[in-house]
């Protein structure tokens, strides 16, 4: 019998605030789109994967690996600079390669501070704010009956649910404040100021530096 | 029924309802293995589709930023550029469907609706691909993603008219006057 996999326990969450982390994420990005050693960007990558892993996220490598495969393949079909090798009627160029993999690179490397640096929790002002406070009260209840959804009685199953949590005109369940989700520090402890610190601030001393 | 009469504000309240299908429609979606790892089915867009019947271009709108905010923040991918191709193609997405539901009158189905909102979405991110990720060589891979478009934009759209047909509780919330589809308890009324 198969094992139902356990979410990762989200440790970068236990010692910074949501807030810290998305403020450190933005000077990490800019930081990491001004870095043009190809070697220092690679490397960058693999640090931001550890931190998205610490998060708690699950990196899908095959699908990360087809990415920067693909994006510097078709950049292999336009020359640029010194032949390296020539397979068949395709010349393999020194420019479009790096480019390929600088972009590639890029890519995946914005994924992932986006994967450790936005909580689900983090707050965002204003009415579109409280509005995601209210979605993500009704996505935790559709998600809670989720198991009631029968493929034989699709629509009919689904539509219990929707009445459950949202009867049309009826008294809905009392609809309290948006519980807090995840395992969130409220403030930022010293480990994790360090932590955010040294990221953004290594991120941008190597671009300063490469 | 032609839903296209009832163009009411709608409560914030149920907009943030609607965002949350949305999000629980992408959940799904995320479950279901892909033949390809860029291979959206687009199943998030079936509450904006069900929603163009009776919610005012103004409040879809909305429904679309919550929508993709939503999807960023339980994701984490705000801010990268998934978000920024998930912005787009909703987006785009959703003006192509208002714009059909709402010019094409009773000659474009639900159906027809998702196909071209499906297409457009499908469009603008083959564009953003080419332009900011793969470069000009890459619009080889148009036909396949257009065909893929095609394919789920049917998908979605027939769903959608089998549940617009059968579901008791779209029809209450469709055909109710706004100012009874709210919840009195929530702090976002009519």
């Amino acid at each position: 019998m198969r094992r139902r996999r356990t979410k990762p326990p989200n440790r970068l969450a236990r010692i910074a605030s949501a807030e810290h982390l998305f403020l450190a994420g933005v000077v990490t990005i800019v930081a990491f789109l001004f870095q043009g050693d190809l070697r220092v960007r690679i490397a960058q990558v693999f640090a931001f994967a550890l931190l998205a892993t610490l998060a708690g996220k699950r990196i899908r490598w095959g699908y990360f690996v087809v990415m920067v495969s693909s994006i510097t393949a078709f950049h292999l079909f336009a020359p640029l600079g010194r032949i390296l090798l020539e397979i068949g009627p395709l010349a393999i160029t020194e420019g479009a390669l790096r480019q390929g993999l600088q972009k590639g690179f890029a890519i995946v490397g914005l994924v992932f501070i986006s994967l450790f640096a936005v909580q689900s929790n983090l707050r965002l002002p204003g009415t579109v704010g409280g509005l995601l406070g209210r979605l993500f009260f009704y996505f935790e209840r559709v998600l809670d009956a989720r198991g009631s959804v029968r493929a034989k009685a699709l629509v009919a199953s689904i539509d219990q649910i929707l009445f459950d949590v949202y009867p049309p005109g009826g008294t809905p369940e009392q609809a309290a404040p948006s519980p807090p989700r995840g395992e969130q520090a409220a403030r930022t402890s010293f480990g994790g100021a360090a932590l955010l610190i040294v990221v953004a601030g290594g991120c941008v001393v190597l671009a300063i530096l490469f | 029924m032609d839903s296209r009469q009832h163009r009411h504000e709608v409560p914030l309240e149920l907009i943030a309802f609607f965002g949350a299908l949305c999000l629980f429609f992408s959940t799904l979606e995320y479950l279901i293995p892909k033949p390809v790892p860029f291979f959206r089915l687009g199943l998030a867009n079936l509450p904006i589709l069900l929603a163009l019947s009776f919610m005012p271009p103004r409040q879809i709108l909305l429904l679309v930023l919550l929508k993709v905010i939503g999807q960023g923040l339980v994701g984490g991918t705000l801010a990268s550029y998934v978000f920024l191709f998930s912005a787009a193609g909703s987006f785009m997405s959703a003006l192509v469907m208002l714009a059909a539901h709402h010019l094409g009158g009773r000659a474009i189905s639900i159906v027809g609706v998702s196909l071209l909102g499906s297409l457009a979405s499908n469009v603008v991110q083959i564009t953003l691909s080419v332009t900011f990720i793969f470069g000009q060589s890459s619009w080889i891979i148009a036909p396949p993603f257009l065909a893929i478009g095609v394919a789920s934009g049917l998908v979605v759209g027939l769903f959608g008219r089998r549940f617009q047909e059968r579901s008791r509780w779209y029809a209450a919330i469709a055909g109710l006057d706004a100012g009874s589809i709210g919840h009195p308890e929530g702090p976002y009324e009519a």
